[in-house]
């Protein structure tokens, strides 16, 4: 490695990390918005979402009005509709605007003994204990960043409206929506519903309702080789007074929704390239030009265009592959200590995914070399007497 | 007679930092036989070091040619050139020159590496030379850890490891005590008894060029005087 490598490149070491550890932190909040975003497509991709006529009493991915069992049933009718699963979806503040749903705390209300509909989704990857099961009541499953915030295991006690629920699973950190969902038995959310909605509470007890009644909407399940868009609008055309998604359309308006996110999410990922790659290549090459009086002397002695090239890029590769790694780990830190911080307020800044990391080793490689051989052919094309002149 | 090395019209313009001509070497003629010891000598700015130069196509020419035995090496391309460099001639500078970041051995074994000799065959050459300079107890040792004295005897060791049969020698004293000038002198003389290799020394000492069979004086970029001792 001494042979390799000369002594005074540990700064350069330095200077390749800090550079790559900025396109890695840059990069990583990049990521980390993608997760997000790319989660709610997939989402809404997954399912056909239904709602009541009307707007307001519900919540969730669909506005709209009540959607009583009559319509779930005539919904479960239409032709190539393969399943229809009644949900409460609830905010859990009910002060919070419902503006931005991905990000809001929701509880979410599903018959456990009914398959999830959602294609993307049909079970949610349960970290600490386990998943609702057909007859529970009094018991939540709750998201990563839910759990995290409140510091809820399987066994802790959860209040939500004045009702105590057993916290009996935890999931896995998805980066979307379900990172934020208290997941708990139907009827159970349907109890949340009518003792916070006075409203509610008198149009059920004026009679002609029943529980089942009681859904703020449904997620809809398509049979295999169904097309979803032409499904929700056969729905929309067969079942009267009924709010229905289409998936296709819903997916381009949360990508239009995210337009700003994912400009800024470019406008990162430029930034971290930029700011890293010229830091790396800057680095690189002040310390080639730094050492220009050595190849001067090696010049004299003997050594062709051939060699110098291959003894700087092995360099380069020894510097830029430890430094990327060293940047990678520094940045890996401060993300998590950021993290560690930001957690408590139920946010994650940054996602170190594998392509990331992979990308950016791969990234100041390819940089370092590119930087080290323009570095030589520069230095290359001096006489062995004028690098050393230069050198001096 | 014959020679090892022919110079033949040598000339040399700098470029001065207006952009202007600044000749350095008009015209110079040289032949160097083998064994010979020439001392090339002159005041400040007459040329010296830039004929060292480009005798050892460190530099290159402006006008003239350069001859190794029968071989015009000044018309060689940069490449071919390169292997001239390694395998024939050997160089100690005034400022020794030595790789930093290098330990002395590693200097020294620097000089077989680019001619392709294998590491396990120079060694013991490196070693026995180091030995020879008394500098062996500092093979381990880094150019900053050592004398002026000692560096310049690594860098001595490094210029004649791939026997050389022409060693150019710019002021190789010129930061050295009497001391270590007298072993550094001394070790380039032997050179020419021993192995027959010619030296062209540039130096401004009287003691260093009476040493020398032949005398080159400089003045002004040309050749004033060519005197056998």
């Amino acid at each position: 490695m001494r042979r390799l490598l000369p002594r005074n490149y540990v700064f350069t070491i330095l200077g390749i990390a800090v550079g790559v550890a900025g396109l890695v932190a840059l990069g990583a909040m990049a990521e980390r918005i993608t997760r997000f975003i790319d989660g709610g497509d997939r989402f809404v991709l997954g399912q056909i979402s239904v709602a009541g006529e009307g707007m307001g009493m519900g919540t969730g991915f669909t506005a709209g009005g009540l959607l009583r069992a009559a319509k779930i049933a005539e919904i479960a009718r239409v032709p190539g509709v393969a399943a229809v699963q009644p949900q409460v979806m609830l905010p859990l503040n009910p002060s919070t605007s419902q503006f931005l749903t991905l990000t809001q705390e929701l509880i979410l209300g599903v018959d456990p003994g009914v398959r999830m509909p959602n294609r993307e989704f049909r079970e949610l990857p349960v970290r600490e204990g386990r998943a609702l099961r057909a007859g529970d009541r009094g018991v939540a499953v709750v998201g990563a960043d839910f759990a995290g915030t409140r510091g809820l295991r399987p066994g802790s006690r959860l209040d939500l409206s004045a009702r105590t629920f057993e916290v009996v699973g935890v999931l896995d950190k998805t980066l979307t929506a379900p990172d934020r969902f208290a997941i708990v038995p139907l009827e159970d959310a349907r109890d949340l519903w009518l003792r916070r909605d006075p409203l509610l509470v008198q149009v059920f007890a004026g009679g002609g309702m029943t529980r089942a009644d009681l859904n703020t909407g449904a997620a809809v399940a398509w049979a295999d080789g169904v097309d979803p868009d032409a499904l929700a609008r056969r729905i929309q055309a067969a079942v009267s007074r009924l709010n229905v998604t289409i998936p296709g359309e819903l997916s381009r308006l949360l990508r239009q929704s995210t337009a700003f996110f994912s400009a800024l999410l470019f406008g990162i990922g430029v930034l971290g390239l930029v700011i890293g790659g010229l830091s790396l290549a800057n680095t690189v090459t002040a310390a080639v030009f730094e050492r220009i009086r050595d190849f001067g002397i090696k010049r004299a002695l003997g050594a062709t265009d051939f060699h110098l090239l291959r003894e700087i890029l092995g360099e380069a590769l020894t510097v830029s592959v430890s430094g990327g790694a060293i940047g990678i780990g520094l940045a890996m830190a401060v993300g998590a200590l950021v993290d560690a911080r930001v957690l408590r307020q139920g946010q994650q800044l940054f996602l170190f995914s594998s392509r990331l990391l992979l990308f950016a080793l791969l990234f100041s490689i390819v940089l370092g070399a590119l930087a080290a051989t323009y570095a030589t052919l520069r230095i290359v094309r001096l006489s062995p007497a004028e690098a050393i002149r230069r050198g001096a | 007679m014959s020679v090892i090395v022919r110079a033949i019209g040598l000339s040399k313009t700098f470029r001065g930092p207006d952009g202007g001509p600044i000749p350095v070497l008009e015209g110079v003629d040289v032949a160097v036989g083998p064994g010979e010891f020439v001392a090339v000598a002159g005041a400040s700015g007459s040329g010296k070091s830039t004929l060292l130069n480009l005798l050892g196509l460190l530099e290159p020419l402006d006008a003239g040619e350069i001859w190794f035995d029968e071989t015009r090496v000044s018309a060689l391309t940069r490449r071919a050139q390169c292997p001239v460099r390694g395998r024939s001639i050997g160089y100690v500078f005034q400022s020794f020159l030595l790789i930093s970041g290098l330990t002395a051995l590693e200097n020294v074994l620097l000089a077989a590496r680019y001619v392709g000799r294998p590491r396990r065959e120079a060694l013991p050459q490196a070693r026995a030379l180091m030995e020879r300079l008394g500098v062996a107890h500092r093979s381990d040792h880094y150019p900053p850890q050592l004398s002026g004295g000692e560096q310049q005897r690594v860098a001595y060791c490094r210029a004649v490891l791939n026997a050389p049969p022409l060693v150019l020698a710019d002021e190789p004293t010129g930061n050295l005590d009497e001391g270590h000038a007298a072993v550094i002198l001394a070790a380039l003389r032997s050179l020419c008894h021993e192995r027959g290799a010619s030296v062209i020394l540039v130096t401004h000492r009287a003691d260093a060029a009476a040493l020398a069979d032949r005398t080159l004086r400089l003045r002004a970029g040309r050749l004033e005087t060519d005197r056998v001792r």
